[in-house]
């Protein structure tokens, strides 16, 4: 957490920022899922309330939270309450392991009488050795807030979809661990950080004791691994419950599947599950394949180096770097949101045996067939 | 200096504590089974208190993630009526429930705290193992172990798949 007073005051305020704006995103994806779909069926959708139809978004947020909080008869009643948080939970963790941006360095200064720092705080809520894992392993949880949801309804809908829901997450949490096996061959890390650092500059790399450099290509993970990057899209899709992976919710067949029983406030849980999920999902093909937080063309150092022209070396330029790179990663896991809401207003529904052939059939062999070819040209590569 | 260790390390042994009383003594097999979940959980949570992040990582994936998840969708497809009748309002069942428990407890613990009370207290302090160290372990020098031990575990899921195909299955009277 830190050595000081003001370092783990910073990191609180900063792990709680993050959350914030996670959450936040929520309503924005809402609006423009809404205004996305209405323009892709040639209607308008929702734009009476504010600008653009912004104010939609506050008027839901007051919609949701004065709903009548309702139990059903035969829920159970504690894990029926409980299944929302439980859903929110572990998007919410698993968004704390990556890293937004470079970590700023705070000068040492003196204040209320003593001196303090120099601080160097990392731009991710949790700095670990092993970030993949932890987002695999806790994104794993996210399966029980769907269980429980679908179980303690006491509604055989529910029921089939969390059957369904677990079914499919556990599925294909088999090829997703398998496509990021991949990632790890090329990065030799479990660190995000480091991930994210070794793809900067252009594209260059050793092959049988010869060095190549492709200027013109920035040193992004997609060109060590395409299969692997389609891949783990589609299985990135599978995990976040959304078209065209939708089983569980599947209205024509099982009403809203998982949620069928819910309303108000605690809908709105689910949605900020489904919704941190994409953002997991976003980043974190953004991190493994689209360089991070990195700029294509510009190092961490030529960014330092300009605001230390402008503005002085010491803390300034060490935040505005931070702040040019945030924007980079926002831009990145914008595009893939976008992808997201794209492609489910997009696709038809898979029906279910279709969807586990799916995973069973063609993307674990890929994913397998992928990690052999890699450690293969890894081989030969090291080779001289 | 802010003293957080102690005060998180407390907190999660006494809520290990309580969730591993409650796979025992709940009445519901569903409720058992999440406070299983929730003891993994929290034993993660210990793990990653002691900076052995990758342990951690796979206490929660393998557990939490996939053992239990299995155990709660098994529960939850079956008709939970009958099981809970035979474990509710039971007094003598519930003190050989503890019984039994304090006794397992007894059998791990013993040669456990015997082995740790005799062993060099140094390498206790060293960094926590990374997960390079667990696999030139595990690859290395227990590679035969490991191998074994995998086999063994195949045999009990060929075991397990052979016994529920077999006429009537292990729950025979439940589907009559």
């Amino acid at each position: 957490m830190g050595q000081d007073v003001f370092e783990i005051t910073i990191n609180i305020v900063k792990i709680i920022l993050i959350f914030l704006m996670m959450i936040q995103m929520v309503p924005l994806l809402v609006w423009l899922e809404r205004r996305g779909s209405a323009f892709m069926q040639n209607r308008l959708g929702p734009n009476r309330v504010g600008p653009l139809g912004l104010m939609q978004l506050l008027a839901d947020a007051v919609k949701f939270i004065f709903k009548e909080d309702f139990v059903p008869q035969y829920a159970t009643k504690f894990l029926y309450l409980a299944a929302p948080v439980v859903a929110l939970i572990p998007a919410a963790l698993a968004f704390a392991a990556i890293p937004l941006s470079t970590p700023i360095h705070i000068e040492a200064f003196t204040k209320w009488g003593q001196s303090w720092g120099p601080y160097t705080i990392p731009m991710q809520s949790v700095y670990m050795n092993v970030g993949i894992i932890y987002v695999l392993a806790v994104s794993s949880l996210g399966v029980y807030g769907l269980l429980l949801a679908g179980w303690s309804s006491g509604n055989k809908y529910s029921l089939l979809g969390a059957l369904r829901a677990s079914a499919q997450m556990v599925s294909y949490e088999l090829a997703l661990g398998l496509a990021i096996v991949g990632v790890l061959l090329v990065y030799g890390t479990f660190d995000l950080n480091k991930m994210v650092e070794l793809q900067s500059g252009p594209l260059s790399f050793a092959f049988m004791g010869k060095e190549f450099v492709i200027s013109w290509l920035p040193q992004w993970g997609i060109f060590y691994q395409p299969v692997g990057f389609i891949l783990f899209t589609v299985v990135a899709f599978a995990e976040s419950n959304r078209l065209p992976f939708d089983l569980p919710e599947a209205e024509g067949e099982l009403v809203v599947g998982y949620h069928t029983e819910y309303g108000g406030f605690k809908l709105l849980l689910f949605f900020m599950g489904e919704y941190g999920h994409m953002m997991v999902s976003s980043a974190l093909i953004a991190t493994f394949y689209l360089g991070g937080y990195q700029i294509p063309g510009l190092t961490v150092a030529d960014v330092t180096n300009f605001f230390t022209s402008q503005v002085g070396a010491g803390t300034l330029a060490s935040i505005l770097t931070a702040l040019v790179f945030l924007i980079s990663f926002s831009v990145k896991v914008a595009f893939f949101l976008w992808v997201f809401i794209w492609v489910r207003w997009t696709l038809p529904r898979f029906r279910y045996d279709t969807l586990m052939d799916l995973g069973w059939r063609t993307l674990l062999p890929w994913t397998i067939g992928n990690v052999i070819v890699t450690a293969l040209i890894l081989f030969i590569a090291g080779q001289s | 200096m802010l003293e957080l260790f102690p005060l998180t390390f407390y907190a999660i042994s006494a809520a290990m504590i309580l969730s591993a009383l409650g796979v025992i003594l709940m009445a519901s097999p569903i409720f058992s089974a999440l406070c299983l979940a929730a003891t993994m959980t929290l034993l993660a949570a210990m793990f990653f208190m002691l900076e052995a992040y990758f342990v951690a990582a796979i206490q929660l994936t393998v557990y939490a993630g996939a053992v239990v998840v299995l155990f709660v969708i098994v529960l939850m497809i079956f008709d939970l009526k009958k099981e809970k009748q035979s474990f509710s309002g039971n007094w003598a069942i519930n003190i050989a429930k503890i019984g039994i428990s304090v006794a397992s407890f007894l059998i791990l613990a013993v040669p456990l705290g015997y082995v740790l009370a005799r062993a060099n207290p140094g390498w206790l302090q060293d960094r926590a193992p990374v997960s390079k160290d667990l696999a030139l372990s595990l690859f290395g020098k227990y590679l035969f172990t490991f191998e074994i031990v995998g086999a063994l575990l195949l045999v009990v899921l060929i075991g397990s798949v052979t016994l529920a195909k077999s006429k009537g299955g292990t729950h025979a009277e439940h589907h009559e």
